[in-house]
């Protein structure tokens, strides 16, 4: 196991290791800078297509209405909760390991659901009318249908994106003050500056800043849980058989939480690579996220076994049926793969060795986020496939390439924001690891004093 | 006054109503209102046109030969949807959706628009003057026995002129050509019942039993066999919800719809309808000594040995017919296809004997006064006769109207190569069609929404009431707007324009075929419901305003007489292991022929048995299948004595294991964007058997082996995975015994 | 104002359900003296696409293609259903198929209502289920959430496509309805056209609306009759009569039927114990047993 961040290590050398990161990343970056261009250009490719030429393109048919889009739609939303979790509900149980990887958790929250926005878009047949969704007073006082979970969806993500957004900017203006001090010119010092908001690190400012964030931070809890009952709700607000199910909400939720510390681990271990900040974001951070991230699993695994168990109890034989179609038809594969990946690979993080593995760890999150990214469509697609009339059931209906090419895409667009952000906006929270360190110092210390004192009454002995 | 005497019987002839029974009004206005009728301008608009609002004009269908009575609804000037007329004897103002899709044949995209000349490989547009200047400069000097006409079936006006064309010309070669006809049952029926076509009073039948006749597909007449048949399953009637049973090899819609389907071993209907009589004869029901004669020997365990039906199926069966009377047995193409196709018909046929049905449920039918109206119908001997002409090198000039034969003839008749062997063909056509391609002079014809034509259907259904036996009626069809392609005309203007070069002087009063149209409909007012002071004007009106002209007709009778005599039916042949399964040639109520290919809301409703759609298709019966390892999908290759295709197969439980079956129509070469190349030709690879009795082609005498090619598609269609299954749990299409339910008291 | 508004459409919208709590069709309450339903017997369906082709014809709904329809994406808002007998060995289909024409069931508390987020698919005071073209987004969230699968989506701008209609087979569409654009939603409207005619014919000339007034495009063409269809509100109506004969009731999710065995019925509703409360009532195919 390596080593943890040093207590000793001074304040001005944190502010010197970040800003480096901001200033001189590995190649790397650059290479990954580049490649999630190309991805994203691939999305907008598939989408301009698309877009002129129908949604027909992206070959979804009756009954096959909604395809990948709505799944990873769901996906990222699920990706954006874990940074809700790590800065908020983690801040709130003063986990004071949290403190270097909050900031990119809550960046990748906010883009994810950017992300996540996208494909709203992407899924609408037209694209142009988008704003009817929104209760805006028209002159013919046409209001949006208020009992669709769709609208309510869209107002959760919205008022979601805008607090999270607030949390990230708000959380980060210390930061910026730093950054603003110690770079000097160019169009970044004018950025900082203004970011800053005239940050000077009073202690009127602290105080204010503190309650702020809590607040925020308070109010971001219940809105990432509501967010993804909501999204839980598209379905089970439905009569779909397989969608149908109470149990959704909850289920989402963890889902979203699993899927999102998966993320964290990736990008963990991506940033501390291409940013150099091994010594912040050490491993014994790394094994924590872990530990984490496997006791949610377990959750997610639980509640989806509360699924099957109510369906297969219940009287409801469609649902059954689709169960049923899920572990043995077309979309087999895929849904074994899905139970592999979310509730069987998660056992390689009980390993001790492998929770601080790199590549281990690495391999492992990828095959989480495969999982998650799996279960979404598994939610999706079979049931559509298997519903309430057997004459529409449809086993071909696979996405086309242009479907695909989009969902690739967003992965571009996703690593494209994350990773310009990285370079803007420190993603180490300065500040708060100068807090993390400073009360790590005089936890030492104290221990020092009781070691020293134990000795000395010891000696007095 | 002998010569004008002869002037008027001249006359008479010219006006089609030569040979008339009827007596025709004397006197009356014979001058011809040239001019006044003519095309309205839209900037004064006629009163009855009020913008957004549709009129309905009544006219005739085209689509098939049954004749139905449609209303077409026109708004803005332009035609947009056809409806049945509500008074129509025929279709009582139903449709079937080939007849619907009427519209996208007038509105086709492919129809050929101008004249067109062909020289060697090249062709070139020209004007109608030049064209019909060719067809009068190739006719000259041409003898009338090196001329030939060949088309489908025909009736009314234009079948008028084009007898007095042939006359003029001088020729006696007129053929008409049916590619799918019911030619052998018109001759057994003129056998067994004394007349070809009787009306059959499927409604009136409290069990009917039909050898293959597909009477809710393509058969005859089926909008109005639809008709017959809700009537026929109604609980509220006295007669009581009626039994359907149909035996046949391969299920038709008919089939689909019974409530019991024999799947019948193919070509042994006949020993079917012979065992029958004689499970009949032993319940008690007295057989005349001949037919008994003959079918003593067909006991049900023969039979059953024979037919592959089983001894107590046919037990039951003979049950429900000795207790539900009437009755009514048809004979349909799939009992008629083979070389002992009128065999078959007739023993058929003595059931409806021994059951007393004749008189009951088949009825006796009018027949038309005037012959130069009176339909021609089509068979495929008449096409026979034709080829044989054309590879002798007889004709030398051959005209085709509303028929494809070289789609449609077996490549065994090499019809292509004789046909090319004519020095001169001349194609009236709607398409571009194989037989338009093949032809010299092409004319572009009007559709049926935009042409005149009187219509007598072959099957004369009629009012209920007395004096049905005696109903005749002749159907108008009229343009319903402007030509969508102004240099299209009707077939009755070219016929009569091809008649001013040969007969100026009779025709000349004539402008154009509506003039002629109305002079002769206006000569014989009287036979046609008018009275001889009514105003011509006024009626003339009227009666296209109806679009239906009910006259009387000569009455028929039929004969209860169907004999056994000579009635010899063959032992089932052994399958011949090399070609060991039977090829059914399918006649799907929406593609028929193939000559309504190119309408894509055909191409695109699916076929109601497979579902399939935009390709053509083998069905196999799953245990067949399984033998050969072919599923679902698998492109097969289908092979006969005569040629071979290619397509998809799909497993049907609706096909006894003996038999496969291809649908007819599809396969196209030419003919346009949506005929062209979809699915594979059937026609061509059939065996050139011909019914002994009839010469007609014994269409489903074709024996053939299956292999599969090693490709495999999805096969596009409807039906989704679940294959036509319920999943066995939810009430969806529910079906119910017949004893569980009270139909007496719905309403 | 506007939020009153809002407010006040808003009760005025959960009104127009008659589905209540009262246990009988509450016609009182119900918004119009009109109520359109339909009556098909499965026993004359003869399952021939006539009515499918009529509703071409009729809605100006575009031919696909080969290629479209191997994807799912064909237009038919009528649909015929074959299906085979459960219990055949599957080589030999003694009873025939069961032909089910299936098209939108315009379900009075229907599944697809409630989920558009824009409000694009109503309830229509006649008690059908409408559909605006103009306000649909393209969601396909109502199709998702409809148990019949009867919404057909615009894939693509089909008017625009090769060979849906070129010309001059443009010149057949009714010029009554539009031609719908990518990335709308539609499906089977009852001939709204037809019916708004009729219903403003008869109310010009100051009576209710009547039989004769009306049919749909499919229940006209269909060679056996065997669709009836007309105001269920109307106890003179055939449709009515009908669905009295067979003791269906609009509000009930099970009917006499159903509930009592030996009662000799066979009128029954599609899928009604999801509680969609469908307006077209199905008769049961027929089929004797005694051969």
């Amino acid at each position: 196991m390596g080593k943890d961040i040093r207590e000793d290590i001074a304040w001005a050398q944190i502010n010197k290791d970040v800003l480096k990161s901001l200033e001189s990343p590995r190649k790397l970056y650059w290479v990954i800078i580049v490649i999630a261009l190309l991805v994203f250009s691939v999305g907008i490719g598939c989408e301009v297509y698309q877009y002129n030429t129908g949604m027909g393109v992206a070959n979804m048919d009756n009954p096959h209405v909604w395809g990948l889009y709505i799944a990873s739609f769901i996906f990222w939303i699920g990706m954006s909760h874990s940074g809700t979790l790590l800065s908020a509900i983690l801040h709130l149980m003063h986990a004071d390991w949290r403190k270097p990887i909050y900031r990119f958790a809550e960046a990748m929250t906010t883009f994810s659901l950017l992300t996540a926005g996208l494909f709203v878009a992407v899924h609408l047949g037209r694209l142009w009318q988008v704003y009817y969704a929104l209760p805006y007073p028209s002159e013919r006082w046409v209001w949006p249908n208020f009992q669709s979970p769709l609208l309510w969806d869209a107002m959760a993500i919205f008022t979601y994106l805008s607090s999270s957004i607030l949390f990230l900017y708000i959380g980060s203006i210390p930061d910026l003050a730093i950054c603003r001090d110690n770079i000097h010119q160019g169009w970044r010092k004018k950025l900082y500056t203004l970011l800053a908001l005239g940050w000077e690190g009073t202690d009127r400012q602290w105080r204010n800043f503190r309650v702020t964030y809590l607040t925020i931070a308070c109010f971001l809890i219940p809105l990432a849980v509501s967010v993804h009952s909501i999204v839980a709700s598209d379905f089970a607000m439905s009569q779909q058989p397989g969608w149908h199910v109470t149990s959704f909400p909850p289920y989402f939720v963890a889902g979203a939480l699993y899927s999102g510390c998966a993320a964290i681990i990736t990008l963990f271990i991506i940033l501390r690579y291409v940013f150099r900040v091994e010594e912040y974001m050490t491993l014994p951070i790394l094994k924590k996220t872990v530990r984490l991230t496997f006791a949610i699993a377990m959750v997610w695994t639980y509640l989806n076994c509360i699924e099957f168990a109510s369906v297969w109890y219940s009287h409801d034989q469609v649902a059954k049926d689709v169960l049923i179609q899920k572990a043995t038809g077309p979309y087999a594969p895929f849904w074994w793969a899905m139970i592999f990946c979310g509730s069987v690979v998660p056992f390689a993080m009980m390993v001790k060795k492998w929770q601080t593995n790199i590549p281990v760890m690495f391999a492992v999150s990828l095959l989480l986020n495969l999982g998650m990214w799996l279960e979404r469509w598994m939610i999706v697609a079979p049931t559509f496939a298997h519903g309430y009339y057997p004459w529409t059931w449809d086993h071909d209906q696979w996405p086309s390439l242009i479907q695909w090419g989009i969902v690739f895409g967003s992965f571009g667009w996703f690593t494209l924001l994350f990773m310009v952000f990285c370079k803007i906006v420190p993603s180490v929270s300065m500040y708060e690891v100068k807090e993390m360190v400073y009360h790590r110092s005089l936890a030492k210390k104290k221990e020092e004093q009781a070691v020293k004192e134990e000795l000395a009454v010891k000696g007095a002995n | 006054m002998t010569e004008n005497d002869f002037n008027r019987r001249d006359f008479l002839k010219v006006l089609g109503w030569g040979g008339a029974a009827v007596a025709l009004s004397g006197c009356g206005n014979t001058s011809i209102q040239d001019g006044q009728e003519t095309v309205t301008s839209y900037v004064t608009l006629p009163s009855f046109v009020v913008p957004s609002i549709s009129n309905y004009f009544n006219s005739t269908c085209a689509q098939c030969d049954a004749g139905c009575n449609i209303m077409g609804r026109v708004r803005e000037g332009r035609v947009l949807k056809a409806e049945g007329n509500p008074n129509s004897p025929i279709n009582r103002g139903r449709m079937c959706g080939l007849g619907q899709s009427g519209v996208q044949a007038h509105y086709n995209p492919d129809r050929v628009r101008e004249p067109l000349l062909r020289t060697g490989d090249k062709g070139e547009t020209l004007t109608w003057d030049k064209a019909l200047g060719l067809i009068s400069e190739k006719l000259n000097g041409t003898k009338g026995a090196e001329i030939a006409f060949v088309t489908g079936g025909m009736s009314g006006h234009v079948q008028a002129l084009l007898g007095n064309y042939m006359d003029a010309l001088g020729s006696k070669n007129h053929f008409s050509y049916e590619a799918i006809s019911p030619a052998v049952l018109r001759a057994a029926n003129k056998k067994a019942y004394g007349m070809s076509m009787p009306r059959y009073r499927i409604d009136k039948a409290k069990v009917v039993v039909s050898f293959g006749a597909d009477f809710l597909g393509a058969w005859i007449s089926p909008v109005h066999f639809s008709q017959q048949y809700a009537q026929f399953r109604k609980g509220t009637r006295p007669e009581g919800r009626g039994v359907l049973v149909q035996i046949e090899p391969k299920m038709t819609l008919t089939g689909a719809n019974a409530d019991r389907w024999i799947a019948v071993r193919p070509g042994t209907e006949g020993v079917l309808a012979l065992g029958i009589i004689n499970v009949l004869g032993k319940a008690g029901i007295s057989i005349p000594a001949d037919i008994a004669a003959v079918s003593k020997e067909y006991t049900a365990e023969r039979t059953s040995k024979e037919t592959d039906v089983s001894a107590e199926q046919i037990e039951k069966l003979a049950a429900l017919l000795k207790e539900r009377t009437p009755s009514l047995v048809l004979a349909g193409s799939a009992a008629e296809g083979y070389a002992h196709g009128s065999q078959n018909a007739a023993a058929i046929a003595l059931l409806n004997r021994v059951l007393g049905n004749v008189g009951k449920t088949v009825e006796a039918s009018a027949s038309v006064p005037f012959p130069q109206i009176a339909p021609t119908v089509g068979n495929r001997s008449s096409l026979n006769a034709l080829n044989d002409g054309l590879a002798a090198g007889k004709y030398k000039v051959v005209f085709s109207y509303g028929v494809n034969p070289v789609f449609s003839a077996p490549a065994s008749m090499k019809f292509k190569d004789n046909f090319a062997k004519a020095d001169f063909k001349v194609a009236f056509a709607h398409y571009m069609d194989e037989t338009a391609l093949a032809a010299d002079l092409i004319l572009p014809l009007d559709s049926a929404m935009e042409d005149w034509a009187t219509v007598v259907p072959e099957y004369m259904a009629a009012p209920e009431g007395a004096g049905s036996n005696a109903y005749a009626q002749m159907s108008f069809r009229q343009p319903m707007m402007e030509k969508v392609f102004p240099d299209t005309r009707g077939v009755g203007d070219i016929l009569l324009a091809l008649l001013k070069q040969r007969k100026a002087d009779e025709y000349k009063p004539f402008d154009d075929f509506y003039s002629y149209l109305r002079n002769a409909v206006l000569k014989n007012k009287v036979a046609l419901g008018g009275k001889a002071g009514d105003d011509d004007e006024v009626f003339w009106n009227e009666t296209l305003s109806k679009g239906i002209v009910p006259f009387k007709g000569i009455a028929g009778s039929v004969s209860a007489k169907a004999s056994a005599a000579g009635l010899k039916l063959p032992a089932a042949a052994d399958a011949d292991p090399s070609y060991p399964l039977r090829l059914i040639p399918a006649v799907s109520a929406s593609m028929r022929d193939g000559r309504n290919a190119n309408e894509p809301w055909l191409q695109e409703s699916p076929d109601p048995l497979t579902t399939s759609v935009w390709d053509s298709w083998v069905e196999i019966n799953p245990k067949t299948a399984a033998k050969l390892g072919i599923v679902e999908g698998d492109i097969v290759e289908i092979a006969s004595r005569s040629g071979s295709i290619k397509t998809q197969a799909y497993l049907f439980p609706g096909i006894h294991p003996d038999a496969v079956s291809v649908p007819v129509g599809y396969g196209h070469d030419a003919m346009g964007r949506y005929a062209r190349g979809v699915g594979a030709n059937v026609f061509g690879m059939l065996d050139a058997v011909y019914d002994k009795e009839t010469g007609e082609l014994a269409l489903n005498e074709t024996s053939v082996k299956i292999s599969k090619t090693g490709q495999r598609v999805i096969i596009v269609k409807e039906e989704g995975p679940a294959g036509g299954s319920q999943a066995g749990k939810q009430k969806i299409a529910v079906q119910v015994s017949a004893d569980k339910v009270d139909l007496s008291k719905e309403v | 104002m506007s939020v009153s508004n809002l407010l006040e459409n808003w009760s005025e919208f959960r009104h127009t359900h008659p589905v209540d709590d009262k246990g009988y069709p509450d016609w009182e309450a119900y918004p119009s003296d009109i109520k359109w339903a339909m009556a098909i017997d499965l026993d004359a369906c003869t399952g021939c696409n006539a009515c499918s082709v009529a509703c071409y014809a009729e809605n100006n709904l575009p031919v696909v293609g080969k290629e479209k329809y191997s994807h799912g994406q064909a237009m038919h808002w009528m649909r015929i259903e074959r299906y085979w007998d459960e219990n055949d060995s599957g080589f030999q289909a003694d009873q025939g198929a069961r032909f089910l024409p299936m098209m939108c069931q315009q379900c009075e508390a229907a599944p697809c209502e409630t989920v558009c987020p824009v409000g694009a698919t109503n309830h229509t005071e006649d008690g059908l289920n409408s559909q605006i073209y103009n306000r649909c987004i393209g969601s396909r969230y109502c199709s998702a959430n409809c148990p019949y699968k009867v919404r057909y989506f615009n894939w693509y701008n089909y008017p625009e496509q090769e060979n849906a209609w070129p010309a001059p087979l443009n010149q057949q569409l009714n010029p009554d309805l539009t031609v719908r654009t990518k990335g709308v939603m539609e499906k089977c409207t009852f001939c709204k056209q037809r019916t708004y005619t009729a219903r403003n014919n008869a109310k010009t000339e100051g009576r209710p609306v009547q039989d004769s007034d009306v049919q749909t495009a499919c229940q006209e063409a269909c060679p056996t009759g065997a669709i009836t269809f007309g105001n269920l509100h109307n106890p003179e109506s055939q449709v009515a009569k009908q669905w009295q004969s067979q003791q269906v009731d609009l509000i009930k999710d099970v009917q006499e039927k159903d509930e009592k065995e030996g009662n000799r019925l066979r009128g029954y509703r599609i899928l009604e114990e999801l509680r969609p409360y469908p307006s077209v009532m199905y008769l049961e195919r027929v089929r004797e047993s005694a051969v």
